[in-house]
């Protein structure tokens, strides 16, 4: 049998037909791993497939039909966009398929969005208007770009230069200044210097998300240069989405390693983790609260580091050179977790889906902009685990989970307090958190 | 040519018979059913027999009763509308006796007393129900579903696959007995399952009306190594129940059954006028008989797992069980019983449930234990209400794998001489029927006219699609018409 | 003919406009392949259609609402829990009604009785877990934790742990069954009354309507609800560990334990797992083919391939593994006085006990069967026979013969005759081969392989499970019974007279292989006049 080319570029679509042929339909995509199988309730991660029910929202059907698409035998249409769309990309079908299989589910429904995008059909107007936002206006939101460092309150001094640098990103520095306070306020008791971009813009995370890929790559090369400039070794960030754009898709689209970029890309919660471990800060005030824990999907399942591969895949689909493919492992599970069981008073209860199944909050990567009511659904199913285990407070890593809970709770009434890990971590430094 | 000479000229004369004495013989059993006289009787002793007179009866539409048994107590092979009863008695070869995989073939007309003497030679046993009648065919106990008193095995049913002559004549075979050739086949037989179909089921239950069964397949087990009886008298069946819901979940014990004391007597009273009343009275209101056994492997081990397993549920949860390897009271009752269980009734005495007075109305169903004081409770109710004494009524309480359900029997005894008692019995069994099927008790064996009736009208959707089952194995309706629900 | 707009609005307005579409791309969701269970193969290409419309009902009424409309207006319908079992449970005409039952997932569970009640879109994932938290366990067939419990209870339904538990046909208790005609009927006690708790009559059992040795796949009616046996398990729990891809249940091996050993030959493997079935001992015993242990070294398929090409004919003959399982279900010392009694046997026939993890991820909660799909991309177990032990093991070794004709495109084995184990304590034995090629080859070789298989068996008198769906019909009807094919489809007859359930099974194999021009050579049986796919 003849060998052909094949890479895991996502700009061509052609290199993941293979992976959509091969979907067997067994729904490891949706199901939460049966290992872990809670019972019959709680049982699946994958929203969309929860959400709308017809076997082509779960990635099971998106093979089938992204193979349709790529062999002519199927046109787009409004429902077809939604199927591409309605989907939060937050991974847990390509960790689910990679406990048993070799397919490359993430990178084919990335694929199969910027194929959309070429053939001028994708994204959704939503995204349309979020893009302009971001090539005018450096944010999201399509707020002024100068109110950018509003969030900057009285004692928080960044430093002019410092090893860290930390990148704020469109939603804490716009939306959940809290979170970022709470950030800089954390590196302070830790003694850490840091500094900001002179001139910091959005990551470019929904553009990626959405497939408009050249777009996308325009705002990666820009941040990335601007972040050499710096000269820093570590960005630090406290946006889980933020995270996955420079540790993982900003070397994907151009076709380079994570181990490249020059700089360590790492999470508050790695960051806390290793301070607190090493005795550089100390989080000694007691937190009363039974909380739990939401792992953000783009921390945890997408978060390993990316290099680039291309080779040939021959008879019985074998690949050449072996690929050591990225199946979720290696998440920023446990950090984030020690940091929370380490503080007085707190009780940290998991919910049954937690880790690598954990069940996405929906607003992610687009997603909330383009399907509001998907994204509100989602959420409501994740805040009732989080009434199931009896939890207080639900802490995440991410302002855009912190965001959606929060008002999902709100529609709700509920009191539940929703919270980010930097806003914990905060509340646990006494007076004295600074180790030296 | 009329009918009786075609008959007559298709099987010979050894083999035929219309004789009004033979003819009486069939017409009646042991139950309540009304008499039914066939027109001829006919014996078989090969499946090509069978053949041959059922694809006569269906020429000719003639009603076909396939009898296989030396004694009948539920009616089902009362002829209804005449025709010919097909005794099948004589086809009792024990074809072969597969230790290898544990597994006997044997004809419709073997025995218990045959199978279990045979089998024990071999040190096997076959799963059984209560004291079977010693001439009852173990095939069609088991097609009927009779239940066993074991309670272990998982794998339930010991029916594996078999050959049956169908309605229309062909002769088929069952489960893994379908392969071309058998049982001269690397298949021995040992799956009861399709092919295409799961024949075997439709067969099961159906009192004869679908087809008639000439050989089936059966798991036998080894006999234990050892065994161990124990009694512990009961007098608080809900507390009871409660303790087989604990152990019969973790699989302890062998058989396990509960017998109250009119049962108890009837089955272990020696001398009948001097001991059966002295027992009624004596025995406790209930028994439960439970025996552990050791295997062919270290068999003192598995007994002593078991009894330290026993001891501590007993010590720490059930203090008011007494159980023992007597029974208080009554020396000797284990040596007497043990044996009991792994054989039928003798064959020379008087079958145990016509003991206390010749003829025996079983009410019996399957119900959840849970459920079983209620029923009983019901059941002395209207008992009261017919005038017949509570303590008279037999029961058994057959637990069914782990506990999860159990055939709950009243035995209902009566002189057979007397009209009124008859009438009696007749009478608190119609009624019994009808008032426990609306609170839920399962008769899924309807024997006797007036609770299949009752049971069919309520099964609507079920007897539907039953009738239409039957039109395609049963076209001419022939075989052993008004029985069920055809 | 697309379903008419009358059909349409009449289906929209029984399940809400939400759980109705006939929109391409969510019909083009449903497509069979061309990746699955026998897909990538010809029957799938030449059989299989992508659905015209999908439905999705939530209750019984609805579906037998659905089922009566099909009739009326003569649109042909296949029922589908999860359609992982492949291009047999995916419509095989145009403009099909696919009737998607995942909705039907009501869950209720008797502990005290041992039982559970599901709706077809219950899987055995959830089905075990929620087994296992009280204390009792259920057998998760070979088709692995995302099948459908009632798909599966009517279809297939063993695993190595069957050894103890036995066939699901004996584990299926009341149970709702909507007749091809729409017609509902209810069996065992729900005949009666309320509670499934039970299965059987009243009188003959119309529980042999739902299956045969495996499954009509949907051609004989739908079960929307069914009460399932669960059986006593151990108390301890079996705590998941791990993440993915290395996730795995850790056994509490006071109570519940693997053990592997090395044998010195078959007969001895056989040997032992007679033995143990005389002794009644243990919860489930196999032999392990050494191909499972290849997969589960390998991390990736690169890293399969690499392990395999080392093995030769000489190591497949020589490798002789047996695996048993012991269950603690009545006291840890049980277990122990198990594991004593299965040392003597193992002794005495010269095997020796290998060092083995206790955890499991294959059988309890079967959460690897996906694995299958891992090395080539295409599978499908030619057979797999509950019989005797005695018929598994030659049943294995001639397809193993016959095997070599087809190889490739079939993966290459050296030989391997697949595997088998003991059932029911010893009353039964079990054999099973898969075969696995690459869908991207010229996969006629395998169409035909198995085809072969069939005609293998009636050579040579095995039983086999490819039955009635599966094979042809006219060429295996004819050799087993005989002539169980006259009575299926009298059945059939009788309970679809408007030919609209699942059509053209169970004629299905038999228009196969009059549409297939590779196949057509092998069709040397009478068989029944096919009509064109219009």
């Amino acid at each position: 049998m003849p060998t052909e080319k094949v890479s895991l570029d996502v700009t061509e679509a052609a290199n993941f037909i293979f992976d959509m042929s091969r979907c067997i339909k067994c729904k490891g995509c949706t199901w939460v791993d049966h290992i872990y199988m809670p019972g019959v309730k709680y049982s699946t991660r994958c929203p969309s497939a929860t959400r709308y029910l017809f076997d082509s929202y779960g990635a099971y059907g998106k093979m089938r039909i992204g193979l349709a698409l790529l062999e002519g035998r199927l046109e787009y249409s409004d429902e077809l966009l939604k199927i591409l769309y309605a989907c939060t990309l937050c991974g847990a079908c390509d960790v689910g398929c990679k406990r048993n299989l070799d397919l490359e589910i993430e990178l084919a429904l990335e694929a199969l969005r910027i194929q959309a995008v070429k053939d001028g059909k994708g994204p959704m107007p939503e995204h349309k208007k979020i893009a302009k936002n971001i090539m005018e206006k450096h944010n999201s939101f399509g707020a002024p770009h100068k109110n950018r460092t509003k969030w900057l309150a009285d004692g928080i001094k960044p430093s002019p230069k410092a090893d860290v640098l930390y990148f704020v990103g469109c939603s804490a520095s716009y939306v959940h200044p809290e979170i970022a306070q709470a950030t800089a306020k954390i590196l302070d008791a830790s003694g850490t210097p840091f500094m900001l971009l002179p001139d910091e813009r959005c990551c470019g995370n929904i553009l990626y998300s959405v497939g408009m890929v050249d777009e996308a790559r325009e705002v990666a090369q820009q941040n990335i240069d601007a972040v050499r400039q710096t000269g820093a070794k570590t960005l630090l960030t406290s946006c889980a989405e933020g995270y996955r754009m420079w540790k993982v898709d900003y070397p994907k689209i151009l076709n380079m390693s994570t181990a490249d970029l020059g700089f360590e890309v790492v999470h508050l919660t790695e960051y806390v983790d290793g301070l607190v471990k090493d005795g550089a800060l100390k989080l000694a005030n007691r937190v009363d609260l039974r909380l739990t824990y939401h792992d953000p999907c783009s921390l945890s399942r997408l978060s390993e580091p990316w290099v680039p591969w291309e080779g040939e895949r021959g008879l019985w689909g074998v690949v050449d050179p072996p690929l050591e493919r990225r199946r979720g492992t290696n998440g920023v599970y446990q950090p984030p977790r020690d940091v929370l069981s380490s503080i007085p008073g707190v009780e940290l209860t998991e919910m049954p889906r937690m880790r690598e199944n954990a069940f996405c909050c929906g607003a992610g990567r687009g997603t909330k902009e383009a399907f509001p009511d998907f994204a509100s659904w989602a959420a409501e199913q994740r805040l009732m685990e989080v009434k199931e285990v009896g939890a207080e407070a639900i802490v995440s890593a991410c302002p855009w989970c912190k965001d959606n809970f929060s008002e999902a709770v709100g529609n709700n009434g509920s009191d539940l307090k929703v919270l980010d890990f930097s806003e914990l971590v905060l509340s646990a430094i006494g007076s004295t958190g600074q180790g030296r | 040519m009329s009918t009786r000479e075609g008959l007559l000229k298709l099987v010979g004369p050894e083999s035929f018979s219309d004789d009004p004495e033979v003819l009486k013989a069939y017409s009646t059993d042991f139950s309540l059913v009304p008499p039914g006289v066939p027109n001829y009787v006919v014996k078989a002793k090969k499946a090509e027999e069978v053949q041959k007179v059922i694809e006569f009866a269906n020429a000719h539409s003639i009603p076909m009763v396939p009898v296989s048994s030396g004694a009948h107590f539920y009616g089902t092979t009362i002829p209804k509308q005449g025709g010919i009863v097909l005794d099948l008695t004589a086809m009792n070869k024990v074809f072969e006796i597969d230790e290898f995989n544990k597994r006997v073939r044997i004809g419709v007309g073997v025995t218990w007393e045959q199978l279990t003497s045979e089998l024990a030679k071999k040190g096997f046993r076959i799963v059984m129900p209560l004291l079977p009648h010693p001439l009852r065919s173990v095939v069609t106990d088991y097609l009927e579903r009779e239940v066993p008193t074991n309670t272990v095995y998982d794998y339930g049913e010991p029916l594996q696959s078999m050959e049956v002559v169908w309605p229309t004549g062909e002769v088929f075979r069952t489960g893994s007995a379908s392969v071309t050739g058998y049982p001269d086949s690397p298949s021995k037989g040992g799956n009861p399952s399709g092919p295409g179909l799961d024949f075997y089921r439709l067969l099961q239950g159906a009192q004869g009306t679908m087809g008639v069964v000439t050989w089936a397949n059966l798991k036998i087990e080894y006999l234990p190594k050892i065994d161990k009886i124990l009694f512990a008298p009961v007098r608080d069946l809900d507390y009871a129940l409660e303790f087989l819901y604990r152990i019969l979940r973790i699989r302890i014990g062998q058989e396990c059954l509960l017998l109250n004391s009119v049962n108890l007597a009837t089955v272990i009273a020696d001398d009948w006028s001097r001991d059966f009343e002295k027992l009624s009275v004596s025995l406790p209101p209930w028994t439960l008989i439970l025996v552990i056994s050791g295997f062919q492997r270290r068999p003192e081990e598995k007994v002593e797992y078991e009894e330290h397993t026993l001891a501590e549920i007993l010590r720490n949860e059930f203090p008011e069980i007494q159980l023992a390897d007597h029974l208080p009271g009554f020396p000797g009752l284990g040596k007497k019983l043990l044996p009991r269980l792994r054989k039928p009734w003798p064959e020379q005495a008087t079958y145990w449930k016509q003991r206390p007075k010749g003829g025996c109305q079983s009410l019996f169903f399957i119900t959840k234990p849970t459920w079983v004081t209620r029923f009983v409770g019901k059941v002395e109710e209207l008992a009261a209400k017919h005038g017949y004494p509570e303590a008279d009524i037999g029961v058994y309480l057959q637990p069914i794998e782990h506990n999860r359900a159990c055939h709950l029997e009243f035995n209902l005894f009566y002189d057979p001489a007397s009209d009124s008692e008859v009438e009696r019995v007749r009478a608190l069994y119609g009624e019994a029927v009808k008032v426990l099927l609306g609170e839920g008790a399962l008769f899924t064996r309807p024997y006797g006219e007036e609770l299949t009736n009752l049971v069919y009208e309520r099964a609507a959707d079920y007897t539907m699609t039953l009738r239409r089952v039957k039109s395609i194995f049963d076209p001419n309706k022939i075989m052993n018409p008004g029985k069920l629900c055809f | 003919m697309a379903i008419s707009k009358e059909a349409y609005s009449v289906l929209e307005s029984i399940v809400g406009p939400e759980y109705i579409s006939a929109d391409p791309a969510i019909c083009e969701g449903y497509r069979a392949g061309p990746g699955g269970y026998e897909c990538g193969l010809g029957y799938e290409r030449v059989m299989t259609r992508v659905p015209g419309c999908v439905v999705m009902p939530r209750t019984t009424e609805e579906v037998q609402r659905i089922v009566k409309v099909c009739n009326r207006y003569g649109i042909p319908y296949v029922p589908y829990s999860t359609g992982f079992y492949g291009a047999r449970s995916h419509p095989h005409v145009s403009d099909a009604l696919l009737i998607d039952l995942k909705r039907m997932d009501d869950f209720e569970i008797d502990d005290k009785h041992l039982y559970a009640v599901v709706g077809s879109g219950v899987v055995y994932s959830q089905l075990q877990e929620e087994a296992m938290k009280r204390g009792m366990y259920i057998i998760v067939g070979g088709g692995g934790s995302q099948v459908s419990a009632i798909a599966n209870m009517i279809g297939d339904g063993w695993s190595p742990l069957s050894y103890r538990i036995g066939l699901p046909h004996r584990r299926i208790l009341g149970t709702e069954l909507v007749l091809p005609d729409g017609e509902l009927v209810r069996l065992g006690s729900l005949a009666f009354q309320d509670d499934p708790f039970w299965g059987e009559g009243p009188g003959p059992d119309l529980r042999g309507l739902l299956r045969g040795f495996t499954g009509h796949r949907g051609f004989l009616g739908i079960v929307t609800r069914m009460a399932i046996k669960l059986l006593p398990f151990q108390p301890e729990r079996l705590e998941p560990t791990g993440i993915s891809p290395h996730t795995t249940l850790q056994l509490p091996t006071n109570r519940v334990k693997w053990i592997n050993f090395t044998m010195p030959s078959k007969d001895s493997m056989q040997q032992a797992m007679v033995e143990m079935a005389k002794a009644e001992i243990g919860g489930a015993v196999t032999k392990v083919p050494i191909f499972w242990r290849a997969i589960a070294r390998a991390g990736s398929k690169e890293e399969f391939w690499e392990l395999w090409s080392k093995e030769t004919e000489e190591t497949i003959r020589d490798f002789h593994v047996l695996r048993v399982l012991l269950i603690g279900f009545t006291s840890e010392e049980q277990l122990e006085y198990e594991e004593r009694v299965l040392m003597d046997i193992i002794g005495e026939l010269g095997g020796e006990a290998r060092r083995t993890r206790p955890t499991d991820e294959s059988w309890f909660k079967n959460a690897d069967s996906a694995g299958m799909w891992l090395m080539c991309g295409g599978y499908v177990s030619v057979d797999y026979v509950i019989e005797t032990v005695e018929h598994a093991i030659p049943h294995g070794e001639n397809y193993a013969k016959l095997k070599r004709n087809y190889t490739p495109p079939l993966m290459p084995d050296y030989g391997d005759p697949g595997w088998f184990q003991s059932f029911e304590l010893g009353h039964q034995g079990y054999s099973e081969f898969l075969v696995y090629w690459d869908p991207s080859e010229n996969t006629d070789g395998v169409d035909q392989f198995y085809l072969e298989t069939s005609k293998e068996n009636i050579r040579k008198r095995f039983y086999t499970s490819l039955l009635g769906s599966h094979q042809p019909l006219y060429l295996t009807g004819p050799a087993f019974g005989p002539n169980y094919h006259k009575w299926l489809l009298e059945v059939k007859e009788e309970f679809d007279p408007n030919h609209v359930c699942h059509p053209p099974v169970p004629l299905a194999h038999d228009a196969f292989v009059e549409r297939a021009e590779w196949m057509k050579p092998l069709k040397d049986w009478e068989g029944p006049a096919i009509a064109d796919e219009p």
